[in-house]
C-alpha cells in the first residue's frame, strides 16, 4: 500500500530521515555467519577497517548494485578483494543468518556468486522476524568463492549488501586470520599440573583448579589486561590495587576493575 | 528543548553530597560507592536512561531464556559477565534518575518514537520479536538464534548510547553513554567469533 507513494518522494523522504539521525544514519543488517567481510571487520579478525568496524550493519545502498560496500565510499575496503579475506570452509548447502536491528519491510533476499543468482527468497513486504536465515545449495559450485548478500528493502529503494568469502565442498584450509580473536586456546596449557595432589595443599592456589582444563593461566597478580580468560579466584593489579575474580570471564576494556564490575572483581 | 531541570535536582543533589557519595574517590581506594550524577541535565539524559534501563531489562531477560536453554560453557562465560556488568549499570541508571526526581521508565510512544527515528523510520526490533525468535528455536538452533539476537540488542545499544552522547549533556550520563559504547562493541567481537565458529 505503502508503494502508491512515487518513488521521488520515498527517496526524498529517506534522505530527510537520514539527515535529522546522529550517527549512524542508518543500521540495519548484516550477515553474521559465515562471517562476512564487515562481520570479519567488527569481531577484529580482521584489522584496520576504517569506520565499518563500528556499523558493520550500516552497509546500504541503493538497490541492484553487485559490490560488497553498497557503493559507499567510506567502506570501499569491503570491495577491495586483494585483502585476503579469510574463506569459511563450508559444504554445498550452507545457512546464512542475519542480525537485524530493524524491520524494514522487506521485498526480497538475493544470493549471487559472480553472475549467477544462486537463490532468491520473496517476502513480499513482509516484516522479517528479529534474526533471519536462509538455506542455499552451492552445488556445482567448489574452491574459493566470493558470494553476495543482499536484503532489498520493501519500502525504500535501498538494499543492504555482503559479500561472504567461502571455501566451499572443504579442503583447502581457512587462511590465516589477519589478526587473531579473542582468546580462545584449543590446546592444553603447558602450566596444568600432570599430577593431582591427592592431599589438599597447604598453601591455597591463587588459581582455583576448575572441572575444565584451564586456558593459560595466569600469573598470581598480573596487571589486569583486556583479552584474558581469568577465572574465579584468579588475582590481578589494577591501578596499583589488587583485585580477585569472582566470575569467570574472558576480559573486555570496560571491565577492568571499577565500580561497576564489582561483581566480577572484588578488592582486596 | 534542553531545559536544565537545575532547580529541581537542587535538594537531591545537597542530599547526594551530604551522603559523602559526590565527592572524588581518595586516590589509591577501589571506587565501592556508586557514581553519583551532577545535578545539570536535559531530555536527551532523561530519554536515554529511561530507553537504557528498558533495554537493560530486556537483556537480562534475553539472557535468562538462555540460561535455561542452555549455551556453551564459553557462551555462557560472556552472558554471565554481561548479566553481572548490565545489573549494576541497571542499578547506577535508577539511581541517577531518582535523584533527579524523574521516572525510571519513559511512556512507551515516546520509547517506540524513538528507536523507529534512530532506526531511519524503519520499525525498530523489539523485546517480544526477540523473545518470540528465541522461543521459536529448536534446541539445535538454539545457540546461533540467541547469538544473532543478543548481538543484533547490543548493537541497538550502541546506536542509543550514540545519541546520548550527541545530545546529553550530563557528563556522568555521557560518560556511562561511551562505556556501554566500548562496551558492547568488544561483547560483539566476541559474540561474532563465537557465531561464526
Amino acid at each position: 500500500m505503502r508503494r502508491l507513494v512515487a518513488s521521488p518522494l520515498v527517496a526524498l523522504g529517506f534522505a530527510a530521515a537520514s539527515l535529522t539521525v546522529a550517527s549512524p544514519a542508518s543500521a540495519h543488517g548484516y550477515v553474521s555467519s559465515p562471517p562476512s567481510r564487515q562481520a570479519l571487520c567488527a569481531s577484529g579478525r580482521v584489522g584496520d577497517c576504517g569506520p565499518i568496524q563500528y556499523e558493520p550493519q550500516s552497509v546500504e545502498g541503493p538497490k541492484g548494485q553487485r559490490n560488497c560496500h553498497g557503493g559507499l565510499g567510506r567502506f570501499a575496503v569491503l570491495n577491495d578483494d586483494g585483502r585476503n579475506w579469510p574463506a569459511t570452509p563450508v559444504g554445498t548447502s550452507v545457512t546464512f543468518n542475519w542480525v537485524l536491528t530493524a524491520r524494514h519491510s522487506t521485498s526480497s533476499w538475493e544470493y549471487w556468486i559472480g553472475d549467477r543468482r544462486v537463490a532468491f527468497f520473496e517476502d513480499g513486504g513482509k516484516q522479517p522476524n528479529a534474526t533471519v536465515s536462509h538455506q542455499v545449495s552451492l552445488a556445482g559450485f567448489s574452491g574459493r568463492q566470493k558470494l553476495l548478500a543482499i536484503w532489498n528493502i520493501g519500502d525504500t529503494p535501498m538494499a543492504f549488501y555482503n559479500c561472504i568469502d567461502l571455501q566451499v565442498g572443504g579442503g583447502g584450509g581457512t587462511p590465516v586470520p589477519t589478526a587473531s580473536p579473542t582468546a580462545r586456546p584449543t590446546a592444553r596449557p603447558t602450566a596444568t599440573p600432570s599430577v593431582r595432589p591427592s592431599a589438599r595443599p597447604s598453601a591455597t592456589p591463587s588459581a582455583v583448579p576448575t572441572t575444565r582444563p584451564t586456558p593459560p593461566t595466569v600469573p598470581s597478580g598480573s596487571e589486569w589486561a583486556p583479552g584474558t580468560t581469568y577465572r574465579t579466584g584468579d588475582e590481578v593489579t589494577y591501578q596499583g590495587l589488587r583485585y580477585r575474580c569472582r566470575q569467570s570471564h574472558t576480559s573486555i576494556v570496560t571491565w577492568e576493575p571499577s565500580y561497576y564490575t564489582l561483581a566480577l572483581w572484588l578488592p582486596i | 528543548m534542553r531545559k536544565l531541570h537545575l532547580a529541581a535536582v537542587a535538594l537531591a543533589a545537597a542530599l547526594l553530597a551530604g551522603c559523602g557519595s559526590a565527592a572524588p574517590e581518595p586516590v589509591g581506594r577501589a571506587q565501592t560507592a556508586p557514581p553519583a550524577a551532577d545535578a545539570t541535565y536535559n531530555d536527551t539524559d532523561v530519554t536515554f536512561l529511561q530507553m537504557m534501563i528498558a533495554h537493560h531489562g530486556q537483556t537480562l531477560e534475553i539472557l535468562k531464556l538462555a540460561h535455561t536453554r542452555g549455551t556453551s560453557e564459553q557462551v555462557a562465560l560472556l552472558t554471565g559477565a554481561i548479566e553481572a556488568t548490565q545489573t549494576t549499570e541497571l542499578e547506577v541508571m535508577k539511581g541517577w534518575l531518582a535523584s533527579w526526581g524523574e521516572a525510571a521508565t519513559g511512556g512507551h510512544a515516546s520509547h517506540a518514537a524513538h528507536a523507529s527515528h534512530a532506526a531511519g523510520g524503519a520499525l525498530p526490533i523489539t523485546a517480544a520479536d526477540e523473545m518470540a525468535s528465541l522461543r521459536k528455536a529448536s534446541t539445535a538452533q538454539f545457540q546461533t538464534v540467541f547469538l544473532n539476537v543478543l548481538i543484533g540488542h547490543q548493537h541497538s545499544a550502541i546506536e542509543m548510547a550514540r545519541q546520548e552522547t550527541g545530545g546529553g549533556v550530563n557528563p556522568q550520563a555521557k560518560e556511562l553513554a561511551q562505556r556501554i559504547d566500548r562496551s558492547r562493541t568488544e561483547q560483539i567481537k566476541q559474540l561474532l567469533a563465537m557465531v561464526a565458529s
